[in-house]
């Protein structure tokens, strides 16, 4: 089976039966998107497959023959992140960031399919099949609205490295 | 201490078809072979070891996955539930948004009513009709008749005539990813006649009709009268999301607010396009 994943031909040997989640995780070393109740019911293993945001836990190897998948990891990088990435640091839309990279994919492919802001209501659709535990989800929806409309507060918060004085 | 077990491992069989022929043949009479449409359902069970099939069929490219737009909406098998949403009328297209946008855009038509889903209270108001394969070879047939046992039978397409104007009603937790607890839908056909079918009476029960209610609409009955009828109609049962107590007393509420939504509706042309946003009503 052959598929680009975040611009890269790759080839896997699993099943088809095998799910994108695992051969992300176990195969390519990609470990943003998370396992987590692996039925499809929280999304934080969010990613975009031919740009639609898909639960990769229930999408299956043997369906992604030529396809292009997009993770978390081709988003940004810390020195350089995505307008929604940043826009989640500024809103402080992420606590213990289990569930943020599933999020931030689906906030992506929200954006990018409506080309321009978005209202709650849109986000609340978009993203309503993501649980957060921690946040309450007020700040997600500000941040993904924020991201939407291309607005910086200017003032990122500081990393967890920052704070303990780790140089990335 | 006992030796070690040695537990060898046997793969499924995996054919992927590649048009609705080879899905036709793969799937032969249906026994032994677990199809795999969008993969929202299956798949959970696949990755838990419940279960173990022996022989699988994807449909992913079967081509069974289009939705055609004519003055009958004839809606693919595997057709997904978003593709759904996009052309159908009322109430099947507030059915088919169900939670969340990524289900939506991976769970398919076909697998939706062999669980007892949320489309089939909407196809039975509508008078929808199936067409599937198996043993005995192709078949149409009411709705209705197939949802009633549906297991060993492949879904080719689903046939929808447009109706005049339809409404649905559900009772469930927005972005909850169990079954509502349940589901009404009503339907104006092209005759102009109404038809009400219930869903949901109980964990993948299949939809039914509601001739008893409809034949106190036919006579001239207020809504609310027509509405109480449905306990003739349907028996709710007990299941994890809700007690038959609490079904019986929220059902005739839920009827009488789809036909009041039912009675709200113009019938014209924008409305037999394309639906705006209908999410129904919230479980609170």
């Amino acid at each position: 089976m052959k598929f680009v994943v975040n611009g890269r031909p790759r080839t896997t040997a699993a099943g088809p039966l095998t799910t994108l989640l695992y051969v992300l995780r176990e195969e390519l070393g990609l470990v943003g998107a998370k396992a987590g109740c692996q039925h499809g019911s929280c999304g934080s293993c969010t990613v975009l497959v031919n740009g639609e945001p898909r639960r990769s836990c229930l999408t299956l190897i043997g369906t992604l023959d030529g396809a292009v998948i997009t993770t978390v990891e081709a988003l940004g990088e810390p020195s350089h992140l995505s307008d929604v990435q940043v826009a989640f640091n500024e809103h402080y839309a992420a606590q213990c960031g289990f569930c943020t990279p599933g999020m931030v994919m689906a906030a992506t492919a929200l954006i990018e399919r409506k080309g321009g802001p978005v209202d709650r209501h849109e986000v609340v659709e978009a993203l309503g099949g993501h649980y957060c535990r921690c946040t309450g989800y007020a700040k997600i929806l500000d941040a993904v609205v924020a991201a939407s409309r291309g607005e910086r507060l200017g003032h990122m918060a500081p990393t967890t490295l920052e704070v303990r004085g780790v140089e990335p | 201490m006992s030796e070690a077990e040695v537990v060898t491992e046997v793969m499924p069989e995996v054919v992927i078809a590649r048009s609705p022929a080879e899905a036709l043949a793969a799937f032969g009479d249906g026994s032994d072979v677990t199809v795999i449409g969008g993969g929202t359902v299956v798949t959970p069970l696949l990755t838990h070891g419940v279960l173990w099939p022996g022989r699988v069929l994807m449909l992913h490219a079967a081509g069974l996955g289009t939705v055609v737009d004519g003055g009958v909406l004839e809606i693919g098998g595997a057709a997904t539930l978003a593709a759904v949403a996009e052309v159908a009328p009322e109430p099947l297209a507030s059915a088919a948004r169900i939670p969340d946008y990524e289900i939506r855009g991976q769970g398919t038509a076909g697998g939706n009513i062999m669980i007892g889903g949320d489309l089939q209270a909407a196809l039975v108001a509508l008078g929808a009709s199936v067409r599937s394969a198996g043993a005995g070879g192709e078949r149409a047939e009411p709705v209705e008749s197939f949802i009633a046992a549906p297991g060993g039978r492949l879904v080719l397409s689903i046939e929808v005539p447009r109706p005049r104007a339809g409404a649905f009603v559900q009772q469930r937790r927005r972005h909850s990813h169990t079954h509502p607890v349940l589901t009404v839908a009503v339907a104006r056909r092209a005759d102009g006649v109404v038809h009400l079918a219930v869903g949901s009476l109980a964990e993948r029960a299949p939809a039914v009709a509601c001739p008893s209610v409809e034949a106190a609409l036919a006579a001239g009955a207020t809504l609310r009268d027509a509405a109480a009828k449905v306990l003739d109609d349907v028996t709710p049962e007990d299941d994890p999301l809700a007690s038959a107590w609490y079904r019986r007393r929220v059902l005739p509420v839920l009827v009488a607010r789809a036909l009041e939504k039912l009675e709200r509706l113009e019938p014209g042309p924008a409305e037999l396009g394309r639906p705006g946003p209908d999410f129904g009503e919230e479980g609170q």
